[in-house]
């Protein structure tokens, strides 16, 4: 259908509509007229990724200069899939009915393990070795050295692109992974090359999180894209936690010997090239006295993005020449180098700031702030110079640089924490230094800098208001939106007691109580007994539900629950999870029905979604706090409320209550779909977590389900199963929840429609 | 009868029955008595039409031994040898118990089978009225013919009866109880030990390598409960345990799963995450402990059950459906992998799009695409089920063509001029109109149709029966050419004079039935020339037969 969103052509590529979708598409106009950011919170399943394309592309239509590109970041492999999915049926929608084919070039863009088609890297299974053996046969000097020796093995892929791939721009249309593997086949061109050359004139770009918000890819890969650009991040309730990461440290002992190799190698190499090839040290030399001019012109006549490591202030100044020769530079790493070593030999924990560590690393071994931070600059250009093919092997210098650079530069939102050994075995010496970002602004800074409209959109981002303050942007709108039903499809109940009136909690104290741990054993027995198809239970750690798996094998409940369905339990090893996921849903496919114990932050939390009869109900035991006494935690909270006035508890619950919500969310992917929420935690039923969920699944809690006992939610569940086992039909939802055109276009529909969106 | 091949399982000399001394034989098939000095079996049952076998109290003088058969009579033995009566009575006793249930399953199916078919079949339930019960036909001979033919259609059916899946708590069946004196009972059933070897198959060829050349069923399954196998939580393996090499096929078997990595892309949790943190980036909140000694022997344990409840889940499921199985997987390997991870890339995307596609469906938000029907609403059905007779294969006319065509004829009409020299003779006349209203004989044609409203309906639904009847035992007679058996033979006569049986007491009183309620004849008539073919052709054979003979 084609809609009229206040005065722009949307054409959507299905014949009916959520109300919710429309509302959605008027914020995001408003968002994109207005040149700003926004917050958008949809629940999963009403179609945010479809309006959200079908909207920006109209828009890249109507107003090519406004907006050129899409650049649209998710989280994981088959979830960028299902986006170019679906972005191939707008276009393909779009051709049908403007009958010819337009222009637009879309793409995905994945690391090298899934675009790599050269036969023996491609065969490698882990992502590091394709990156390592890749870059082994494509690095410039290496390529170099095939003019001398023919026999030096390279990628033909690789070449043939560079000889050609160039100058050919890539046609339009819509490329999937498979695709640009497809046609690298077809053309000989390496896929992962051509698809990074081609996001530069794409129209729409869709990738992961990391190609924006971790420095050293974002420096590689997504340097140059343009600045008129709409940034999406999808399924963001996680965002601030990939950019701490991306910037957070962590060396042990073992890093700092790998990393004494590589010093040694270096110096090694230098030596050697010293003997033979003394001009090009003295060409690098030259280089660095010219200073970091280019990059600097660069940024301010705003071709790149800026790069966190690499603040501005330093392109403006030359490498200082305490470190500008090789050797120099070598001896100034291994001081550094000492002194680190140093600092592990502690006996006790040792937390201090920035300006401590500088303080005191220019006290004891005279380095000084100065040409830290270029140390990581300083050692990229040596590793350039001195032709290092095997970047991977340098990991470890790299990583100590690039610390080195980051302490000297940031005098806040970051803190260094030194453990000499682990907590649980206070015995074996195992010295960690931490070095944490807890200012998730700082990586996404200059994302929010650079593009004109970066929206943040999720199914459960609530409260909406938090994520401004600590990724410290200011959006033009943000909002929530619910789902509108036909039928209430989803169910969610608070357990708090057992059938014996024992309060059912995972709190600290009553965490081992076996009457707990019982009475959560039987609220899953007469689960199994009554849902039909697939469970899914989720526990707060995994600790935590080893324990409990532990307890209810010994008293026979897990024997029972398996009289009505089989269990599958979530390891720690991915590949073992995997499959007891693919039997898990081979056991609901089958009619047998299976129960999957799982793990709140775990991975099958975060990526596999339960359509269906994959999961007509889910368990959540337990409020999934994050590990409260961990000293990284204790800083990052510490800050947030000196930096940002959000107190402990606050952020403890917003966490706690997001990852509950991604969990239960999992069970309901669409209208049609149903399922109970189960909330096995008298704690949910306060109103400072309880306000906390998503307003999709808030609504839906009534009074009288806050407080309930086992027998209760078995009693309630069996009503709204057998409810929801009726046949469900599109006439049923038409006109409430599922538009025509000419519904939507009401007066009184757009009325309503307007009510949808809450505004916070 | 006494065929040679038959089986001999059991011979027990010195029984007597009826007063008189002889040998009892237990056959496959059969038991058998002949008395001493003849060599023919005076008594002999089937084991199928044994209802139960009584023996006398331990106490009692006469050591006996009876058989009550499904009809109710009973034979009696008695075990005469002085020296081993008891145990020869007991002997029998136990191949007996072990024999009958076997057959009395296969009798019982049968039983049920023909039950089955009755009640589903209403018509055949007509037809074994007719046939059966009157008489007319055998039970016995009825049921050969239907049987059989069921098996040979599609013996698929028969033959793959469908296969029970495991219960996924079978191990928790098993209740040990205590005995009272420190040990444990455990309860075994034929059921759990084969879900037992199902699920497992290494238990299984660790019991047919062991038992029983070196161990008794009872102690196979003593060790195996005491084995660490049973109880999975218990880590420490002790060498002489004949489980432990299981445990590890087991875990063997595990990881080869593992390896083989899942189908479907989306839980694929391996290839989930686009880019991982290099090594020494991120926070890591649990610290990946470096060292396992750390791990204490609880936490092993733990994740030893986990391990275990994933293994056991997975081998309920597999054993489910391996038998289904086996086709389609023999069909996807060919199409899939040998292990080869690159062969597997190309031939992944069909999986993958597939699942993608149905990843990014929203049934709802699309206009169903089958094309919309409206639903049959008759006020009369009556109506629609003889309506209006169909237009045959002829120009539809337009109403153009109508009104033109009116127009003509009355224009006809108008310029009409009787020719009264060419007019017919008023009888002639008179005679045209009788041939062409209702009922005359121009009209025939017409009564066809009617012939539903002429016939009251209990005759119809007796004719209908008469039908199938006729057409059952025709079958029969048919299905015995060409004659080349001397059972066929048989056969053939006997059917021969069941249909002139069905004529007699079927046919000829529903013939005189018509001929009371004055309805036309020739209802039966189409009945009565399948018998004379039938006869005629009866007829020709028995000539021919006779000519052959002489």
């Amino acid at each position: 259908m084609k809609l009229n969103i206040e005065g722009l052509l949307v054409y959507f590529p299905y014949d009916y509509i959520y109300p919710e979708q429309y509302s959605y598409m008027l914020e995001l106009k408003r968002t994109l007229d207005a040149k700003g950011h926004g917050v958008l919170e949809m629940p999963s399943g009403t179609g945010k990724t479809i309006s959200l394309l079908s909207l920006i592309v109209a828009y890249q239509r109507v107003f090519p200069l406004d907006v050129t590109k899409l650049i649209y970041c998710s989280r994981t492999v088959p979830e960028i899939e299902k986006v170019v999915e679906e972005l191939r049926k707008l276009m393909e929608f779009y051709a049908k009915e403007t009958g010819e084919r337009n222009n637009f070039l879309a793409l995905a863009l994945s690391s090298r393990k899934n675009l790599c088609i050269h036969p023996e890297v491609s065969s490698l299974r882990f992502g590091k070795e394709v990156d390592g053996k890749c870059h082994s046969l494509t690095a410039s000097y290496i390529r170099a050295q095939r003019h001398i020796n023919p026999n030096q093995p390279v990628c033909r892929f690789y070449e043939e692109f560079d000889a050609v791939g160039r100058q050919v721009p890539l046609p339009a249309g819509i490329y999937n992974l498979d695709d640009l593997k497809d046609f690298g086949r077809r053309k000989g061109w390496c896929p992962y090359y051509l698809a990074r050359y081609a996001i530069l004139h794409a129209n729409i770009v869709v990738y992961s999180y990391h190609y924006l918000l971790d420095p050293k890819i974002a420096d590689l890969v997504s340097k140059e894209l343009a600045k008129k650009s709409v940034v999406v991040f999808d399924e963001a309730h996680n965002i601030d936690n990939v950019c701490i990461d991306s910037m957070s440290v962590n060396i042990t002992r073992r890093t700092l010997d790998r990393c004494q190799n590589n010093v040694d190698t270096l110096q090694n190499t230098i030596q050697k090239i010293k003997e033979t090839d003394a001009a090009k040290l003295r060409e690098e030399y030259r280089r660095l006295v010219e200073g970091l001019k280019e990059a600097n012109v660069a940024r301010e006549t705003d071709v790149y993005l800026s790069n966190p490591v690499l603040p501005d202030e330093i392109l403006k100044e030359a490498v200082p020449g305490t470190i500008r020769t090789a050797e120099h530079f070598v001896g100034f790493l291994r001081r550094f180098l000492e002194y680190l070593k140093s600092r592990l030999r502690v006996h006790h924990v040792v937390q201090e700031s920035a300006p401590q560590f500088l303080k005191d690393i220019f006290d004891k071994v005279c380095i000084d702030r100065k040409p830290l931070r270029f140390c990581a600059e300083r050692l990229h250009s040596l590793l350039r110079t001195l032709e290092i093919a095997d970047i991977a092997d340098f990991s470890a210098v790299t990583l100590i640089s690039n610390f080195a650079t980051l302490v000297s530069t940031y005098s806040q939102g970051f803190t260094i924490i030194i453990e000499p050994f682990e907590d649980r075995t206070p015995t074996i010496a195992n010295p960690v230094l931490h070095f944490s970002c807890m200012d998730p602004s700082i990586a996404i800074k200059p994302v929010f800098q650079r593009f004109q409209s970066v929206i943040i959109t999720s199914g459960t981002l609530s409260p909406l208001d938090i994520y401004p303050r600590i990724l410290d942007f200011r959006p033009v709108t943000m909002a929530s939106f619910t789902m509108t039903l036909a039928r209430t499809c989803l169910c969610p109940l608070i357990v708090g007691r057992g059938n014996d009136q024992v309060a059912l909690s995972s709190k600290f104290e009553t965490r081992e109580d076996f009457a707990v741990i019982r009475n959560y054993g039987n609220l899953l027995l007469e689960m199994s007994a009554v849902v039909p198809d697939g469970i899914v239970a989720f526990f707060t750690s995994y600790v935590y539900m080893e324990n409990i798996v532990a307890s209810w094998y010994e008293q026979g409940i897990l024997e029972n629950i398996q009289r009505n369905k089989l269990i599958f339990i979530e390891t720690q090893d991915a590949a073992e999870t995997s499959m007891a996921l693919e039997k898990y849903q081979e056991a609901c496919e089958n009619g047998r029905g299976a129960i999957l114990l799982s793990v709140a932050r775990g991975k099958v939390s975060e990526g596999i979604d339960f359509v269906h009869h994959f999961g007509r109900a889910v368990i959540m035991f337990g409020v999934p706090y994050v590990y409260t006494q961990s000293r990284i935690l204790k800083a990052r909270l510490e800050y947030l409320r000196d930096q940002f006035q959000i107190r402990e508890n606050d952020f403890l619950t917003f966490d706690a209550m997001r990852h509950a919500a991604q969990c239960v969310g999992r069970a309901i992917r669409g209208k049609t779909d149903y399922g109970l929420m189960i909330f096995a935690d008298k704690r949910y039923a306060r109103a400072d977590k309880r306000g906390k969920l998503p307003r999709w699944i808030q609504e839906h809690i009534n009074d009288g389900s806050l407080n309930l006992t086992v027998d209760e939610t078995v009693q309630l569940s069996k009503h709204f199963l057998r409810q929801m086992a009726q046949p469900f039909r599109q006439e049923d939802q038409l006109g409430l929840s599922l538009l025509t055109l000419e519904q939507l276009e009401s007066e009184e529909m757009l009325q309503k429609i307007t009510q949808i969106a809450h505004q916070t | 009868m006494a065929s040679l091949s038959e089986e001999v399982l059991l011979v027990v000399k010195k029984v007597r029955q009826r007063k008189q001394d002889g040998t009892l034989y237990l056959m496959a098939e059969r038991v058998a008595w002949c008395p001493e000095g003849k060599d023919r079996f005076t008594v002999s049952h089937l084991y199928a039409d044994i209802r139960c076998q009584k023996i006398s109290p331990d106490g009692k003088a006469k050591i006996q031994l009876q058989l009550v058969l499904h009809t109710g009579e009973s034979t009696t033995f008695h075990f005469a040898n002085e020296s081993s009566a008891l145990k020869d009575r007991d002997a029998t006793k136990e191949l007996l118990q072990q024999l009958l249930p076997k057959f009395k399953k296969k009798a019982n199916k049968e039983l049920e089978e023909k039950n089955r078919m009755l009640q589903e079949d209403p018509v055949l339930f007509q037809l074994y009225k007719d046939l059966v019960v009157s008489q007319v036909i055998s039970a016995e001979e009825f049921w050969a013919n239907r049987l059989g033919g069921i098996n040979n259609t599609d013996p698929a059916v028969v033959n793959n009866k469908q296969e029970v899946g495991i219960s996924g708590a079978f191990l928790a069946d098993i209740r040990p109880q205590t005995d009272g004196c420190n040990g444990l009972r455990y309860n075994l059933t034929a059921d759990i030990i084969e879900s037992i070897f199902r699920t497992y198959p290494a238990v299984k060829q660790k019991y047919s390598e062991n038992v029983p050349h070196n161990l008794t069923e009872k102690e196979f399954w003593t060790r195996f409960f005491q084995s660490h196998y049973f109880h999975r939580d218990r880590i420490n393996t002790g060498t002489q345990d004949i489980f432990s090499e299981c445990a590890k096929q087991d875990e063997k078997g595990l990881k080869s799963l593992v390896i083989q990595g899942v189908k479907n892309p989306l839980v694929d949790l391996l290839s989930l995450e686009d880019k991982t943190l290099d090594e020494g980036y991120g926070i890591c909140t649990t610290l990946p402990s470096t060292s396992n000694a750390s791990k204490s022997v609880k936490d092993s344990s733990n994740s030893a059950i986990i391990k275990r409840f994933n293994h056991h889940s997975a081998m309920v499921l597999a054993a489910g459906s391996r038998k289904g199985e086996t086709p389609t997987d023999q069909a996807s390997e060919t199409s899939s992998t040998d292990g080869n991870s690159r062969d597997s890339d190309f031939f992944q995307p069909p999986v993958k799009k597939v699942k993608l596609q149905e990843a990014i469906e929203y049934e709802d938000l699309q206009r169903e695409n089958r094309p919309k029907t409206v639903a049959l609403n008759l006020k009369k059905s009556d109506r629609y089920a003889h309506g209006p007779v169909p237009l045959q294969s002829q120009h539809y006319t337009t109403s153009q063509d109508i009104i033109n065509s009116v127009n003509y004829i009355r224009h006809e009409m108008m310029n009409y001029k009787p020719n009264l020299t060419e007019v017919l003779s008023s009888t002639a006349a008179s005679s045209a109109i009788a041939a062409l209203s209702p009922g005359g004989v121009l009209m025939q044609a017409g009564a066809q149709q009617a012939i539903n409203q002429m016939v009251p309906t209990e005759v119809q639904g007796e004719l209908r029966h008469l039908y199938v009847a006729a057409g059952e035992l025709l079958r029969h007679f048919w299905s015995c050419f060409p004659v080349n058996t001397p059972f066929l033979e048989e056969k053939v006569m006997k059917m021969k004079s069941n249909l002139e049986r069905f004529q007699v007491t079927k046919l000829c009183p529903f013939q005189e039935k018509i001929q009371r309620q004055y309805l036309s004849t020739n209802l039966t008539g189409h009945l009565e020339e399948m018998l004379q073919t039938a006869y005629s052709k009866f007829h020709i054979w028995q000539t021919r037969r006779m000519m052959r003979k002489t």
